[in-house]
């Protein structure tokens, strides 16, 4: 008996010990009250991935004393985020042009209809629009081989069309059946399997896009169901209503990027190589594959 | 006997290993963010007259909360090293009042939405990410701050809004800036900018 107690002390003692050292993304976890979602699980392996990185880079590091320029070695294995633009002077001459697209036409717009239409019916129209997405999301996941998330798809089609009204309502994404929104597209699946931006380009009212993000151009001409939409006038104002509803959710977002950035140019094409390239990686770890990475990393207590 | 000895154990254990659990980079930065949300909230200063003094008590958690010589290091990064000992700390100080301009209409518009930290990730003994998102009646915006520890105090160098991190984003644009002009030319443009603001 008194040899039991021993054991599960030293047991408790180990358990313990383990995880105050290496395993402190699942402690923070056990002070919150949020049940895990996918997205979350996919966060966890995102940073694992990073600390593997870190690791890598700079095997001891980690006891060396800091010094002056330790922010330079940090930096280092950030700054590929970067992008060719060879088009820029007519990238930035399409930059001006949709800047004052927006400003002149689109925010006004968005604007006197966020007057006209309350919140709540705006979010389900954009909830609508979202669903009507479902067939490019899924056949995308299909081909990124993520079958969770295609899975999901269907289920939240299905749960949203039916008891959503048709797509208006996300109950989905509600605590109880916890099938959250999710994202994604042809460009990333492109990106998912290695497949660079190429170089930048900033098409006209469609905005920031690269040659591989511009497949979803072509994907949602034959997979939005609302290109089908006969006659032409009938598909654009459907598709004017889709922008302006979007627009109207999230008026002041530009704004005040452009306001804060010294090149707002420069400050836009970053924003979206970041944004783009943080998405591709956080589906791209395997679970797996993240476990062994960290396991080689033995530099922690 | 022994097996309530042994339990007593186990429970002491447990007990005095929560505080390590709760992670002090997380702790660190919720308390600076729930002290700007009690300024935010505090119905003495809801009078558009008391805008100033809420500025004033913003910008003392701000320089407690955020370490800005690191966050200016790190947007210029190899570029740092070009700036003079003055000119490094005119654009700190430059770089801190557009940041201000910008940002503070945006906090000043809070609404009441709840913000919600969830996770703490240690990338190094002395590094952190605080993963935080905002929630609103349409999106939730997930925010990350990324800590840096020194001198036993944990300070926010780098914020990531979608994904977005706001460090590297002005890393590319100084970097831009500064492989066609002089650093005083930079800090010529940062002048203006805060001027017109």
């Amino acid at each position: 008996m008194k040899r039991f107690s021993c054991l599960v002390l030293i047991a408790a003692l180990l358990v313990i010990g383990c995880a105050h050292s290496s395993n402190r993304t699942s402690s923070a976890q056990q002070t919150d009250n949020i049940s895990s979602t996918p997205q979350e699980a996919k966060a966890t392996v995102n940073t694992k991935q990073t600390q593997a990185m870190q690791a890598e880079a700079s095997p001891p590091a980690e006891n060396k004393a800091k010094s002056d320029d330790e922010y330079l070695d940090d930096i280092k294995d950030e700054e590929v985020i970067t992008i060719a633009d060879p088009l820029e002077p007519f990238n930035r001459a399409m930059y001006v042009f949709n800047d004052k697209l927006y400003f002149w036409l689109l925010k006004p717009v968005a604007q006197g209809y966020s007057k006209v239409v309350p919140e709540p019916a705006r979010i389900s129209v954009k909830n609508f629009f979202t669903n009507l997405g479902f067939p490019i999301r899924f056949i995308s996941f299909v081909l990124q081989a993520d079958f969770s998330g295609a899975a999901t798809e269907v289920g939240r089609f299905g749960i949203n069309t039916i008891w959503g009204i048709g797509g208006l309502m996300d109950p989905a994404a509600e605590n109880k059946i916890n099938l959250p929104k999710q994202d994604t597209d042809f460009g990333l699946t492109l990106g998912y399997y290695g497949v660079g931006h190429g170089f930048y380009i900033v098409w006209p009212i469609l905005g920031p896009s690269s040659p591989r993000d511009s497949v979803d151009i072509i994907g949602e001409y034959f997979l939005y169901p609302v290109s089908y939409i006969n006659p032409w006038y009938i598909w654009l104002s459907v598709k004017s209503l889709d922008e302006v509803n979007a627009t109207s959710l999230r008026i002041g977002d530009y704004e005040s990027l452009q306001d804060a950035a010294i090149d707002p140019y420069v400050a836009v094409r970053d924003a979206y190589i970041q944004y783009r390239l943080k998405k591709i990686k956080g589906n791209d770890v395997k679970p797996e594959a993240a476990k062994t990475a960290r396991e080689s990393n033995p530099a922690k207590d | 006997m022994k097996r309530q000895l042994a339990a007593l154990g186990i429970l002491m254990l447990l007990v005095f290993a929560l505080p390590v659990y709760a992670g002090v980079p997380l702790d660190t930065v919720q308390k600076s963010v729930n002290k700007v949300l009690d300024v935010l909230r505090d119905p003495k200063l809801k009078a558009d007259s008391a805008k100033e003094m809420k500025k004033e008590k913003l910008r003392i958690i701000y320089k407690s909360m955020f370490d800005e010589i690191e966050f200016s290091k790190r947007t210029l990064a190899k570029n740092w090293s070009k700036l003079n000992a003055a000119q490094q700390k005119e654009f700190v100080d430059l770089f801190e009042q557009i940041l201000e301009k910008s940002y503070i209409d945006k906090i000043l518009s809070y609404t009441n939405e709840k913000i919600e930290f969830y996770k703490e990730n240690m990338n190094s003994e002395t590094q952190a990410e605080i993963q935080t998102k905002i929630v609103t009646s349409s999106k939730e915006i997930p925010i990350f701050y990324r800590v840096i520890k020194k001198d036993n105090v944990w300070k926010v160098y780098d914020v990531v809004v979608e994904n977005v991190s706001l460090v590297q984003n002005y890393r590319t644009q100084f970097n831009d800036i500064l492989t066609k002009n002089t650093p005083e030319q930079l800090l010529e443009i940062l002048r203006k900018k805060v001027k017109d603001q």
